[in-house]
């Protein structure tokens, strides 16, 4: 219990797939405009990620060393069909805001990443775990990135108005420089933090 | 040898997989998706046509014409369904004409133009530039009507499609229809309208007797005969027919002859009525 508590913690802390391992950084920096999109592609995102660790789990003695990485590509690029078309049928307004960054999940290389480090080597129930674990800790990283940039950009919150008429938002913010100013900020923050609390 | 075959059949069978998954993912999705999107089209329709009862859908060159009918069977419009080459990608829009052939709005159904630059085609600040226009009215993307600087082609790919839709709205449902009011009250004689064809010019000759149109004939033209002759006869038997020149079927493989044979004989009639260029014998 103590090993799968430890998989699931560790990609949302110690190995946070933004934070720690700047993995994902396209679809991060691009689709954080709004807290609502950074927590949809967050969560699509996870939905593949576990869907994709799990199956590949399974399969890990089935496929071939060989040709692991095509069959890999093909089971993550079919989850990430079946999530843009139910996103599209059931979630329209979301499917439009990520546009492209859905089917690009496919090459989301968190995914890719975990399916070779982890799952190809590891047993059903962990790597569902660490799926999970890496996908909360893409999502939160995402929410928090996105939320800074509707905060500062747009002065909203999941589209609630924070501040009255007098707030100017800082247009910045919502430009793809302020993505990068933002996530630039973030990591020198968790360094600091990291460092301090020595969490390794 | 035999690994390879592990190979291939390992592929295959992966493959196999992922085709069945998402073939029934798609089965799910897809009655959703079209289900939505007529929910949509039908909101935009009642948007534009409060009044509206009924519609009837044609189909002319790719596009789709909605006639929009009253309670009383009176036309109240025509919303158009086109698709046109953008910067990007296909955009797909809706465009409503009132009943004196005026747009009175457009939507773009779904497009995949640059997010802040080609996306302006959604913007009421551009699509206000077409509002208003007629069929009479020259649509000259830039001359006519202002592309957006920055965005030029997907403003001018919209304008210049719109152009092209509202050429046919014209013809089809409008051109002809205020002619018909009067075509009772003219007077028995041989017109004579040309327009253009697929390769050439296409004259014809309209014979009027009691307020009908008993007669048409080809003067001339200059298209391929086997595919002239089959639209012609389609188009000739339903003007006699239906004794008017809208909503005259011209699917027949040979759009571009149907369509002059229809503008021809539509200006036939309009230029005697206009007191113009028609001749009467």
């Amino acid at each position: 219990m103590n090993l799968y508590l430890q998989d699931f913690s560790k990609g949302i802390l110690k190995e946070n797939p933004i934070f720690r391992q700047l993995l994902g950084c396209c679809p991060t920096l691009a689709v954080t405009t709004l807290a609502v999109n950074g927590l949809g592609m967050g969560l699509a995102a996870t939905a593949v990620l576990v869907c994709s660790n799990v199956v590949i789990s399974s399969l890990r003695r089935f496929i071939p060393e060989r040709i692991r990485i095509p069959c890999y590509i093909v089971v993550i690029a079919t989850f990430v069909t079946v999530i843009d078309m139910l996103l599209k049928a059931f979630q329209p307004g979301l499917y439009n805001a990520l546009g492209v960054f859905v089917p690009l999940i496919v090459v989301n290389c968190i995914i890719l990443g975990r399916a070779e480090a982890f799952a190809g080597k590891r047993p059903v129930i962990r790597s569902l775990f660490d799926g999970l674990g890496m996908g909360l800790g893409f999502t939160l990283a995402l929410l928090i990135i996105s939320t800074i940039r509707e905060i500062a950009g747009q002065g909203s919150f999941f589209g609630i108005q924070l501040f009255g008429a007098a707030f100017e938002p800082m247009q910045l913010f919502a430009a793809p420089s302020g993505a990068f100013i933002v996530m630039g900020l973030l990591l020198a923050l968790t360094n600091i933090i990291y460092k301090r609390f020595s969490i390794e | 040898m035999r690994d390879l075959l592990r190979l291939v059949l390992t592929m295959t069978l992966v493959g196999v997989i992922s085709a069945a998954v998402l073939t029934v993912a798609n089965a799910v999705t897809e009655p959703v998706v079209i289900e939505r999107q007529e929910r949509e089209y039908r909101q935009t329709l009642e948007k534009y046509y409060p009044e509206l009862a009924d519609f009837e859908t044609r189909e002319i060159e790719g596009r789709r014409y909605d006639i929009i009918k009253s309670h009383e069977g009176e036309m109240l419009g025509i919303m158009a369904t086109a698709e046109t080459q953008g910067y990007d990608d296909l955009i797909t829009y809706n465009l409503a004409v009132d009943g004196e052939g005026h747009i009175t709005g457009l939507r773009i159904v779904s497009h995949s133009e640059t997010k802040g630059i080609g996306s302006v085609i959604e913007e009421p600040e551009f699509q206000n530039r077409l509002v208003g226009k007629g069929f009479q009215d020259p649509l000259q993307p830039g001359v006519d009507v202002d592309t957006v600087s920055g965005a030029t082609i997907s403003t001018a790919a919209l304008i210049d499609s719109v152009r092209g839709t509202m050429e046919v709205i014209g013809c089809q449902f409008y051109g002809a229809r205020e002619k018909m009011v009067d075509l009772s009250a003219m007077p028995a004689g041989t017109y004579r309208g040309a327009a253009e064809g697929y390769e050439a010019e296409i004259v014809v000759e309209v014979v009027m007797d009691q307020g009908k149109i008993t007669e048409i004939e080809v003067v001339e033209h200059g298209d391929p005969a086997i595919y002239f002759a089959e639209s012609f006869a389609l188009v000739r038997e339903q003007i006699l027919d239906l004794q008017r020149l809208e909503a005259v079927d011209i699917k027949t493989g040979a759009t571009k002859s149907a369509e002059g044979i229809v503008k021809a004989v539509c200006n036939a009639l309009q230029e005697t009525t206009d007191g113009g260029g028609g001749e009467e014998k």
